[in-house]
């Protein structure tokens, strides 16, 4: 097995902080933590290159620096790329995800890099990579390099990755279904007991922590305001024109409601399969008031409702969707000039 | 009030006559049979199939899976509230074909279902092994309903159609003596036998709002749950009757046999009788369908918990799709609050595969969390040599060689309890 490794202007025996700016260096053979890594490989494997560069130039350069790792990557003809450990040092871990990530995605070679959990680089590159849990103590080396080329020869051999305890790397935030013994009703009692007897006890799913969404600046004057209506409750003209889709939906549309005072039961349906349609399709206003907003508009408490509505389904949609959908409709909000907008959801 | 439940295994089923429970394999007359199902003005003709584990038999759409049953004579009524008066269930002797299985095939278009496949019945193969109904012998029930009723009507007609096909199967065990007879010991908040044992709850979902019930839907007892609160039930009800799914479960994973044999009461009636715990009662709940509407669901159901069960410890189910993530979250949040710790189970609701996606909430107190899974497993499956289906169209969607997803195999992703597909975090 013919291996490439990745190290630091530190690890590859450069310098300390002071040589962070030093530049793309190679080594034709195993260098520093390489050494013990050749070894722990066993067999054939050879570090048949180690590219060395400081952290600062790495970071700085980083599309410079990739190309040319890229490039002596395929020269060395590589069955694995390795980098690190980068420990708790962030630019050098966001340097090695860096790498790892371009090596396996341009050049289809795999790439392992291990990492303290509360490095920058693990949530740039856990999704896409296999990044495993280095601690921050560099006295545990040795521990580290033993699953990095355990877990590497497993990815060269493309054999069946395990759970991240098992193989030792940091969750990616994948989930793999997996037929177990017990059912979820023993599991669901048996962690109440767990909780209660005051034991250690796994959750099987963490709850995620999202960025909360800053409030937007309140608007001065809404009788002068251009309001828009949007719904997630999959209200579409007869036969849905742009095809959304009633779960999971990819697509969005903006429905042209100028001139009308309400939302006729006749010349709508509903694209959506997570809550009881037969009310909204008796009649639309329910779900898109725009009789009401009408209302509001004549008597002065609105400026102007927006000639649109717009509208998509929100049942079951994951966020990695519904992040390109909200930011496309953030868009045309923003081109169409209006100032505030109702969100009706079911 | 103590359920006696007299067991009769059954390793065949076999059709013939007369009906007839010999050793463990059971005999159906399906002449017999026929004028049972047939008392429904709604239903013309019905059509019976028998499948065993094992065989290359594909069946679908199910509509619901039931286990044969039947009160003893003065123990009661079968489904009170549905075939008989709203009596109390849980009451005497159940007696119980275990190991077989009345399943009930819905007569639709594939666009209706969640897929074209619907909900599959497949007893052979890797599917097979993730289903606990595929180790069941069936005798499958396709019922023709008249032309021109509503959905929701045809769906009340299977439902009626199943469980009374069910009870007349469960009434060919009535001449024979039981195999084993079981007794759960003596529960409620009455029990102080059991000091020191933790005090532990159930509060099982059996609606969620998303969908407003018909009017003759049966749910609890017969009714359909609209404007119900959180009920306290002893756990016998569920296992004996009370309860049956709403009319469009079928999409969501709870079916009427995971009721009558409930995997979350069995398992706490289990550590019961072993004195680990103190089984102290059940609450059936539903979803709301708003804030307010959930508000008040929640709140009521963590004071039943609190002050009338005085448990210590819960353990939360929840119904249906997405929104009653909320419900459940939000019971359990109550619950914490007052220094009862809980535990609670979702259903899968990632379709990119992301953690980020999984939980419709984030309340640090519900950190005790099993989360089924499936959304990510689909199964090549061959050609079979018999598909039992409604109509020819779905004959011919379900023949195979083909790829289908893992909850649309009946079983695998139920809600009850009865899963064994988790999804894990990699």
């Amino acid at each position: 097995m013919r291996v490439v490794h990745y190290l630091n202007q530190f690890f590859g025996g450069i310098g300390a902080e002071e040589q962070a700016g030093s530049g793309f260096a190679i080594r034709e053979d195993a260098v520093g933590p390489g050494k013990l890594l050749e070894n722990l490989l066993g067999g054939e494997a050879r570090v048949v290159l180690t590219i060395i560069c400081g952290d600062n130039y790495a970071v700085e350069n980083q599309e410079e620096v990739t190309a040319a790792a890229l490039a002596k990557v395929r020269a060395a003809g590589a069955d694995l790329f390795v980098a690190g450990p980068c420990f708790d040092a962030g630019r050098y871990g966001m340097a090695a995800g860096a790498l790892c990530s371009a090596v396996q995605t341009e050049l289809g070679i795999p790439a392992i890099t291990a990492m303290n959990a509360e490095n920058p680089g693990v949530d740039l590159f856990r999704e896409k990579l296999y990044i495993v849990d280095s601690g921050t103590s560099i006295a545990k080396m040795r521990d580290v390099l033993v699953k990095m080329a355990s877990l590497g020869k497993k990815l060269a051999a493309k054999e069946v990755i395990g759970p991240p305890v098992e193989e030792g790397y940091l969750p990616r935030g994948w989930l793999h279904d997996q037929l177990v013994n017990k059912t979820a009703a023993t599991r669901l009692v048996d962690m109440l007991l767990e909780k209660m007897n005051g034991k250690p006890f796994e959750s099987e799913m963490p709850a995620t922590a999202f960025v909360p969404v800053p409030m937007p600046a309140a608007i001065n004057d809404l009788s002068k305001a251009r309001v828009m209506l949007i719904t997630d409750g999959g209200l579409v003209p007869k036969g849905n024109p742009d095809r959304i889709e009633g779960t999971a939906a990819t697509r969005w549309g903006a429905y042209n409601i100028a001139g009308r005072d309400e939302l006729r039961s006749e010349e709508y349906e509903v694209s959506h399969g997570g809550y009881d349609t037969r009310f909204v399709q008796q009649d639309p206003d329910r779900l898109v008031p725009l009789d009401a907003m009408r209302e509001m508009e004549r008597n002065g408490v609105i400026g102007k409702l927006h000639d649109e509505f717009i509208s998509t389904c929100g049942r079951s949609n994951p966020l990695s969707n519904t992040r390109r959908l909200g930011r496309e409709i953030a868009e045309k909000i923003k081109r169409d000039g209006v100032d505030a907008v109702i969100l009706t959801s079911t | 009030m103590q359920l006696t439940l007299a067991n009769h295994p059954v390793t065949d089923i076999e059709f013939g006559a007369p009906a007839r429970l010999e050793g463990t394999v059971l005999t159906i007359d399906s002449d017999e049979l026929r004028p049972i199902v047939l008392k429904d003005d709604a239903i013309v003709s019905v059509d019976f199939e028998i499948a065993h584990p094992g065989d290359s038999c594909r069946a679908g759409p199910i509509f619901d899976v039931i286990e044969p049953r039947a009160k003893e004579p003065g123990s009661g009524a079968d489904f009170p509230g549905i075939l008989g008066a709203p009596v109390t269930a849980g009451i005497g002797t159940t007696h119980v074909l275990s190991g077989a299985a009345v399943s009930v095939l819905a007569e639709i278009s594939p666009d209706l279902t969640r897929s074209a496949t619907g909900r599959v019945l497949e007893m052979s193969g890797a599917p097979a092994e993730a289903s606990a109904y595929s180790s069941l012998k069936h005798l499958l029930v396709i019922p023709h309903t008249k032309a021109g009723l509503t959905r929701q009507a045809v769906e009340r007609a299977y439902r009626i159609a199943g469980i009374r096909a069910a009870v007349a199967v469960g009434r060919i065990a009535l001449t024979e003596s039981p195999r084993s007879v079981h007794q759960f010991d003596p529960i409620g908040p009455a029990i102080n036998d059991r000091s020191g044992l933790p005090r532990i709850a159930y509060v099982g979902q059996i609606f969620s709002r998303q969908r407003k019930p018909e009017v003759d839907e049966p749910i609890l007892y017969g009714a359909n749950t609209d404007g119900m609160l959180p009920v306290m039930l002893h756990p016998d009800e569920w296992l004996d009757g009370a309860i049956v799914p709403s009319l469009h479960s079928w999409f969501g994973g709870t079916e009427t046999y995971f009721y009558q044999n409930h995997p979350i009461i069995l398992d706490l009636y289990r550590r019961h009788n072993a004195r680990q715990i103190n089984f102290v009662g059940t609450l059936a709940t539903i979803a709301g369908s708003d804030n307010f509407d959930r508000e008040r669901h929640c709140k009521a159901a963590a004071s039943l918990v609190k002050w009338n069960l005085q448990a210590e410890g819960a353990v939360l189910s929840k119904y249906g799709g997405g929104l009653p993530h909320a419900d459940l979250a939000e019971t359990a949040r109550l619950l914490e609050g007052m220094g009862i710790k809980t535990s609670v189970m979702v259903s899968d609701v990632s379709r990119d595969r992301r953690v980020e996606s999984a939980l419709l909430f984030n309340v640090p107190e519900v950190n005790a969390i099993v989360y089924n899974g499936g959304n990510g497993t689909h199964w090549e499956v061959p050609k079979v040599n018999r598909v039992v289906a409604a109509t020819p169209e779905f004959t011919k969607l379900m023949t195979g060689p083909m790829t289908i997803d893992a909850s649309n195999i009946v079983g695998v992703t139920n809600q009850q309890g009865a899963s064994r597909m988790r999804a894990m975090v990699y």
